[in-house]
């Protein structure tokens, strides 16, 4: 009978908390988001299904080896990764391989937009010193605003690891929320007339520019910004591998292979990391405000920058100011979202190429936000 | 060798991440509470704007040197269709249209795939058997159009 007991009291049921029941759904709502309404499929399934493993009751601290948190378990060597900033920078070198940057050389001054989008990182990080964050959480929590889930990741793993969990989740989330929440501000920011303008079909780009690009992106970036070097070394480096057209092979698994392991390993231990005993505070509530607002701020952002823009440009070189709410960096969904609206207003107006260049410079500008944020808060004298 | 060095780096990362965790939920939470204090004591201010400064700077010397790198090959393009004696005018522009190159890219495309709109009729040409079989002969007098 003793044996039965023991066993009972390993079992979930025995070690269940409302902590533990409250994650459960947060993982199945992600899976549903995923499987029903098509929002990221490929983050929150992996997000989702994490947070039901990392989230199954068990006891814990007798050495069973089982939790993320525990000493010598598999989920603990595979959020080895996330802890020391390895995933998000082989997940940039992915996206560097899988990234067309033709749509930016050919219109380089909707970089700007990228840059002006970035504004949420740094409003949003007042807020939260505000709030009573230090400064170095009130930095991981940022550049959420950034809406780029690597470089959330990457940075809060060197300014505050204690916090990955609730910032990547709460990246990620609002990621895939982009259909839901930008819409509204970019209809709030902008008139019907603005909205139905129609931009000049970009010009085709060489091939040299798209090789120079790479190299030239990563020498100005991170002479500036060095702190952005992993991230923005092997996104440059992911798109010569693309662009210097020598290395299809290495391209290819860079894009394919390379990026959707580490997106399964990423997703997974990210989402396992939400463990309710050492995850469901009322700071990861804070901080899932907080980045909601970054976001909001970000959108609003690069939406206003590009009105300014429009003042200064004539004629066919005016801007639609909703590709301003590509600046931040959620690729492709913030572009995807702006091509709906376009379409929306009118069928024959395709904003998708447009909204790609502010895009792909939001990733850039993001990671070299999170450079500047760790020149400025990592305590290395 | 390697796996014991990963291994100890690891536990020693989660040991500190707990135990920041725990620390921080403590600390950080009661300290949770509305103070512009804060943003002066932490040097808020400063560090957005400069922060954002420098992000801008950095995107725009990127756009910078982007727009005056294709000046400068599109001025050497001009050169060399020049000394190559075709006549291109100043105003000239060089470059092609994202339409131009989805209606080249479409046309290859149409020409690689034969989809093109005169049928070649030998290809029409289909083997029709009609073994005879009195098992099944109704179907001729059924379904078959008359012949002549």
């Amino acid at each position: 009978m003793e044996g039965v007991f023991q066993f009972f009291r390993f079992t979930g049921f025995a070690n269940v908390t409302i902590g533990h029941i409250i994650m459960i759904l947060v993982g199945l709502l992600f899976i549903y988001l995923a499987i029903k309404k098509e929002y990221e499929p490929l983050l929150l399934i992996p997000i989702g299904f994490g947070i039901l493993i990392g989230n199954i009751p068990f006891l814990e601290n007798v050495g069973l080896q089982i939790g993320i948190y525990e000493e010598g378990s598999v989920l603990n060597y595979l959020y080895f990764g996330v802890l020391k900033g390895i995933y998000p920078p082989l997940i940039f070198l992915g996206i560097g391989a899988m990234t067309d940057f033709s749509a930016l050389l050919s219109n380089p001054k909707l970089m700007l937009l990228g840059a002006a989008a970035q504004v949420g990182i740094f409003i949003t990080f007042i807020a939260a010193l505000t709030l009573g964050f230090t400064q170095d959480q009130a930095a991981a929590i940022g550049i959420i605003g950034g809406a780029d889930g690597p470089t959330a990741i990457f940075l809060s793993s060197k300014l505050a690891p204690e916090l990955i969990g609730a910032i990547a989740i709460a990246a990620y989330s609002y990621m895939a929320l982009v259909p839901v929440i930008q819409p509204p501000i970019i209809k709030l920011l902008t008139t019907k007339e603005e909205r139905k303008i129609k931009m000049k079909p970009p010009r085709s780009v060489s091939k040299t520019e798209k090789m120079i690009f790479p190299i030239v992106g990563l020498l100005l970036t991170t002479f500036i910004s060095p702190g952005a070097l992993p991230l923005l070394g092997l996104l440059f480096f992911g798109n010569m591998l693309k662009e210097s057209g020598v290395t299809k092979r290495l391209s290819d698994t860079a894009s394919k292979a390379l990026i959707d392991i580490v997106t399964i390993l990423l997703g997974l231990t990210v989402g396992a990391s939400t463990q309710a005993t050492t995850f469901l505070t009322p700071q990861s509530i804070l901080i899932f405000f907080l980045g909601a607002v970054s976001f909001m701020i970000a959108t609003a952002g690069g939406v206003i920058f590009a009105k300014v823009m429009n003042l200064f440009l004539k004629g066919d070189d005016k801007l639609n100011p909703m590709i301003g709410a590509s600046g931040v960096s959620a690729v492709p969904d913030s572009a995807r979202v702006v091509q709906q609206l376009g379409l929306k207003e009118d069928k024959s107006n395709y904003l998708l190429m447009h909204a790609m260049a502010p895009n792909v410079a939001g990733v850039i500008g993001s990671a070299v936000a999170a450079g500047i944020l760790m020149g400025f808060l990592m305590d290395v004298f | 060798m390697f796996y014991q060095s990963v291994n100890s780096d690891t536990l020693n990362t989660v040991k500190d991440t707990v135990a920041n965790i725990q620390d921080s939920s403590g600390e950080v939470f009661n300290e949770i509470g509305f103070n512009l204090d804060n943003i002066s004591s932490n040097d808020g201010i400063l560090i957005t704007i400069v922060g954002y400064i420098i992000v801008f700077c950095a995107l725009m010397l990127l756009y910078l040197f982007i727009s005056n790198l294709t000046k400068i090959l599109i001025y050497q393009q001009r050169k060399r269709l020049k000394a190559s004696g075709k006549d291109v005018e100043e105003g000239q522009e060089l470059a092609i249209t994202g339409e131009i190159n989805a209606a080249i890219a479409a046309a290859l495309f149409m020409h690689f795939a034969e989809t093109h709109d005169f049928e070649n009729t030998v290809l029409t040409i289909k083997k029709v058997q009609r073994p005879y079989s009195p098992w099944s002969s109704k179907i001729y007098g059924l379904r078959q159009f008359p012949r002549k």
